[in-house]
């Protein structure tokens, strides 16, 4: 079972290989579908350059139901919406790109080498906290998360395939809630 | 009746100190720890400051977690969104 320990300043992070393959497949998939439409795809979006010359006429609100939780209106206005966007959400793509690269990284690296479990030895809490919890969000749209839904999943029967989607969505949020814990 | 000079400085007041509003909404994902945790992070509250927000939000639905201008707004909106919250900005309805 996997568990964050901070040691001074410093966090790691304990994780069994099963726990590895879920979590870069995850970030993997996540990553695909932020870079879909993304129009600053092929540079570094801090890139001042890309930034000057390709901001785009304009940016619709994306129609995929994950996207369009990770990357909300800013206004109820969509005219407002609309423009705020054009301006900042390739900036708040790159960052969640930023995020789950980090932690698909840092995975990858002990990938190779681990057996049963590896250790991620120096986590960056921010990028690790911002990668589960954008995580949690995509799953929770595709399982229409509500405030009851831990007694669905519970009285889920276990051949539901949605049920190991379930547990996934669970076990991340129980994950996010240790890496706070040791950060207090 | 009504005195029109003490109501215009008091407008105002408003206009220039804080015209625009952050509001976060509740969502059933976000852990009320985390929502803490960004509170923190973001505006530097003290954590009971957080942690009254975050159950403000939770409890109402949404909460006004800063004010000031709209660029100030936009970018406690932007942050907020890299963090994974759900929030808008909207004129102070108060005016």
């Amino acid at each position: 079972m996997s568990t964050f320990e901070r040691h001074g300043s410093q966090v790691s992070l304990l994780v069994t290989r099963d726990e590895i393959e879920i979590l870069i497949n995850l970030a993997e998939q996540l990553l695909e579908l932020l870079g879909e439409g993304d129009f600053f795809h092929h540079y570094d979006v801090n890139d001042p350059l890309a930034q000057l010359l390709a901001v785009p006429d304009e940016i619709q609100t994306p129609e995929d139901p994950v996207l369009k939780r990770l990357l909300p209106n800013a206004y109820a206005d969509p005219e407002a919406a609309s423009d705020f966007r054009r301006y900042t959400e390739p900036a708040l793509r790159g960052s969640k790109q930023r995020a789950l690269r980090k932690v698909r990284e840092d995975l990858l690296v002990i990938f190779e080498s681990s057996e049963e479990e590896g250790m991620v030895e120096d986590v960056d809490p921010d990028s690790w906290l911002t990668a589960l919890n954008d995580l949690r969000l995509a799953l929770s749209v595709r399982l229409d998360i509500h405030a009851d839904s831990y007694e669905v999943f519970e009285l889920l029967p276990d051949e539901d395939p949605d049920k190991p989607v379930f547990a996934v969505y669970f076990w991340l949020g129980w994950l996010q809630e240790k890496l706070l814990g040791v950060l207090q | 009746m009504t005195d029109t000079k003490t109501r215009a400085e008091f407008s105002i007041d408003q206009l220039l100190d804080n015209p625009w509003v952050t509001i976060v909404w509740d969502d059933p994902v976000n852990l009320m720890s985390y929502v803490t945790y960004v509170f923190i992070k973001l505006f530097n509250f003290s954590p009971e400051k957080a942690h009254e927000l975050m159950m403000a939000v939770h409890n109402e639905g949404r909460a006004v977690v800063s004010s000031g201008t709209r660029e100030e707004m936009e970018r406690d909106v932007q942050r907020l969104h890299e963090h994974g919250l759900w929030a808008t900005l909207q004129r102070d309805d108060k005016i």
